[in-house]
């Protein structure tokens, strides 16, 4: 009702001032909502030129790719609200991914890593999957706030640790360094399998426990006394400090939460790819920032929605797998990127100012 | 105080360092720069040729160059003044020759052989030092056993396969990174090779599954032939291309065995592959044990196999020569096809299911 109401006076006001007034209302209008103009516009181009892009099965495909990127990249928002970033996450990834793979692999599979450990019950797997990610996120946070380093530096460091552990995780047991499969079926059901189908196109299990995972952050960011410390810490520490807040507590926990995020990333991820390398989990990090920093997390600090995080890594998905109904070369999807990466922090960054 | 912090740290490292530097020989004759560790066929040949290195007593130093060509150029330069006996070098850059050439005249310099293994070097480089050899297999060879492998195979269960019974095989193809040969040879002899056999034998040509798509391949972007890329391009594909829209993928041609697992996920997912009847034949190269495992409970139909032992006994009996001062091929000759260069090719086999 309220909302009603507002939005009619901002129509009143608009029909009362004059044309100039108008057109800069327009544009500016237009160019802070560049990103979802053209989030449409790319939509509809791309359905007219492939009209199956829209259909069911595409856009179950669209939630679920989005889905399995969704979890590392609110992990991620977490650290990038607090000025920070985190260049450790896609190692993360696949450590645990190799790690959750290895102890999951079916009895009796031939390439066993372990041929003398049973398969693990899942749910202890979950939780190893979550402590390893944890143990590292706490180690980023710990150092980033006891040592007041940039989390730039201390997590370019512990993503070489992680992926030499990896490395050499990978070369124990009968494995000898070669991928990780022949996963058993207590996993796979768990996170591709489906317990709902919309007509013939099953939605994977995972879909549900990324939305679940969504609502607990959007609750801790929102609800939570340790959220809105989280966003006083980013948006001025000093202030924070003085009004009480632990800063150094409110950055470990951030750090650690975002571990744990990763943890359930690669706990999905070995089950989704089936086969778990050195190379799994290369370069997520990246993306996931992009997808944050697209959906308005700013490097600024102390900005960002979960609404965001969820548009951006959606609309990552959506020129991936437009580009690939199109057929376009793959060298755009590059330039395409990195276009929509740039336009949309200029415009971010254009709204922050002018609050300011 | 700050003293006492300062000799805890040194003992710790000193600690580090000597746990770490277990196995590694300080004085090593043979260092081996691996492109990286991450990849699994390379993984294979790596634990493979420590053993052989150990049967042949040559002690050795293993180098990650983590598909970085810089990274590779600089270790080799330090092993040199470590005093390297024999540089074992799996070129990570194999676009063009400078990188190759480079760590050739480093090793002219100082009079050291170098051994390629694996990622190919041109003739040209090859020949220009005597101390020089190229152990690998032929590039082109896999991508034309893997054409031919498909193309018996398709023209064997034609009908079985042809799902929509339009009379022709629509097929899917990843690529595991631009500008490498071996990806661009499999990629284009895998096809050609096969449509030559279907020819042959009075079928229709293969046809890639989207008329749109000019390349006729899908590649990783990353450069990884990772299963990631393949599993969500199949994905993808799936959504649209599937046997209720009468136009399902009825072939998949992957450059390696990461990319057909990937795939063979994605099909998992759809309802096929699952070892029974509903199959759609993968095609891979490399032949690794999760693909050995997939081919035996029916779930992938064949791939090539290089042979990593084979490969690295050739390397390490060169290597062995090349620090006995003896002629580099002596023993090794029955892989020595081409004699105006000193290339050693171990050959493929394939690997299939019976029917």
């Amino acid at each position: 009702m309220d909302n009603n109401l507002n939005f009619k006076n901002k129509i009143l006001a608009f029909s009362g001032i004059n044309r100039r007034e108008k057109k800069k209302l327009v544009t500016e209008f237009l160019i802070n909502n560049s990103l979802y103009i053209f989030m449409i516009a790319a939509i509809i181009v791309i359905e007219i030129i492939s009209p199956k892009f829209l259909s069911v099965p595409s856009i179950v495909n669209i939630i679920s790719l989005s889905a399995a990127n969704l979890p590392i990249a609110l992990g991620i928002a977490g650290c990038i609200i607090l000025t920070g970033t985190d260049l450790s996450a896609g190692r993360i990834v696949g450590l645990v991914a190799c790690i959750s793979a290895s102890l999951l692999q079916s009895d009796g599979y031939a390439n066993k890593m372990f041929p003398d450990l049973a398969t693990l019950p899942v749910y202890v797997v979950i939780l190893i999957a979550l402590v390893i990610g944890g143990i590292v996120g706490l180690i980023n946070g710990f150092c980033t706030a006891k040592f007041h380093l940039h989390p730039f530096i201390v997590t370019l460091s512990t993503q070489l640790i992680v992926y030499g552990i990896l490395l050499i995780y990978l070369m124990n047991g009968n494995n000898n360094g070669q991928s990780i499969s022949g996963l058993d079926s207590s996993y796979t059901d768990l996170i591709s399998g489906s317990i709902l189908s919309i007509g013939t196109t099953a939605i994977p299990n995972f879909v549900w426990y990324s939305i679940v995972i969504t609502v607990i952050m959007w609750f801790v960011w929102n609800k939570t006394r340790f959220g809105k410390n989280m966003f006083a810490v980013g948006s001025n520490p000093d202030a924070a400090n003085v009004s009480g807040v632990n800063v150094t507590a409110t950055i470990i926990a951030v750090f650690t939460l975002a571990g744990v995020m990763y943890g359930v990333t690669g706990f999905i991820e070995a089950a989704r790819i089936g086969s778990n390398s050195a190379a799994t989990g290369l370069n997520y990090e990246l993306d996931a920032i992009a997808a944050c920093v697209i959906g308005g997390v700013s490097f600024v600090g102390g900005i960002g929605k979960i609404r965001g995080v969820i548009i951006g890594v959606v609309l990552l998905r959506i020129i991936f797998v437009g580009l690939t109904f199109l057929g376009i070369d793959a060298n755009m999807q590059y330039v395409i990127k990195g276009l929509i990466i740039l336009v949309a922090c200029a415009v971010d960054m254009r709204k922050y100012l002018v609050r300011k | 105080m700050k003293i006492r912090l300062l000799s805890v740290y040194t003992i710790l490292i000193c600690i580090l360092f000597s746990a770490c530097s277990q196995g590694n020989n300080d004085s090593a004759d043979a260092h081996v720069f691996y492109y990286t560790y991450s990849d699994t066929y390379i993984s294979n040949v790596r634990s493979a040729l420590g053993t052989a290195f150990k049967n042949n007593n040559i002690s050795y130093h293993d180098y990650d160059s983590n598909g970085n060509q810089t990274t590779q150029t600089e270790q080799v330069q330090t092993s040199i003044t470590k005093g390297a006996k024999v540089l074992v070098v799996n070129i990570v850059n194999t676009g063009s020759d400078d990188a190759s050439q480079g760590i050739i005249s480093q090793a002219k310099n100082a009079n050291i052989p170098v051994i390629f293994f694996n990622r190919e070097v041109s003739d040209e480089v090859i020949n220009s030092y005597e101390k020089c050899a190229f152990i690998g297999t032929d590039a082109e060879e896999a991508g034309h056993m893997q054409g031919e492998m498909i193309g018996e195979y398709v023209v064997r269960n034609f009908d079985e396969l042809d799902l929509n019974k339009d009379g022709k095989i629509s097929y899917i193809l990843f690529k595991g990174e631009e500008g490498n040969n071996e990806a661009i040879y499999r990629t284009q002899y895998s096809v050609e090779d096969a449509n030559k056999i279907l020819k042959e034998a009075g079928k229709n040509e293969l046809v890639f599954y989207d008329q749109s798509n000019p390349n006729k391949y899908l590649v990783d972007k990353n450069g990884q032939w990772s299963a990631a890329a393949s599993n969500e391009y199949m994905t993808t594909a799936l959504t649209s291309y599937n046997e209720a829209n009468n136009n399902m993928i009825e072939l998949v041609i992957c450059n390696n065995d990461g990319m057909a697992e990937g795939a063979i996920t994605a099909l998992n997912s759809a309802g096929y592959n699952l070892g029974s009847e509903k199959k759609i034949p993968v095609f891979g190269v490399d032949a690794t044990d999760a693909a050995q495992e997939l081919i035996k409970n029916n779930k992938m139909t064949g791939t090539i196999k290089q042979d990593a032992e084979t490969m690295s006994e050739a390397i390490s009996l060169v290597t062995k020569n090349a620090i006995d001062g003896k002629n580099l091929f002596d023993g090794a000759e029955e892989f020595h096809s081409d004699k105006s260069v000193a290339k050693l090719r171990i050959p493929y086999s394939k690997y299939i299911t019976e029917n």
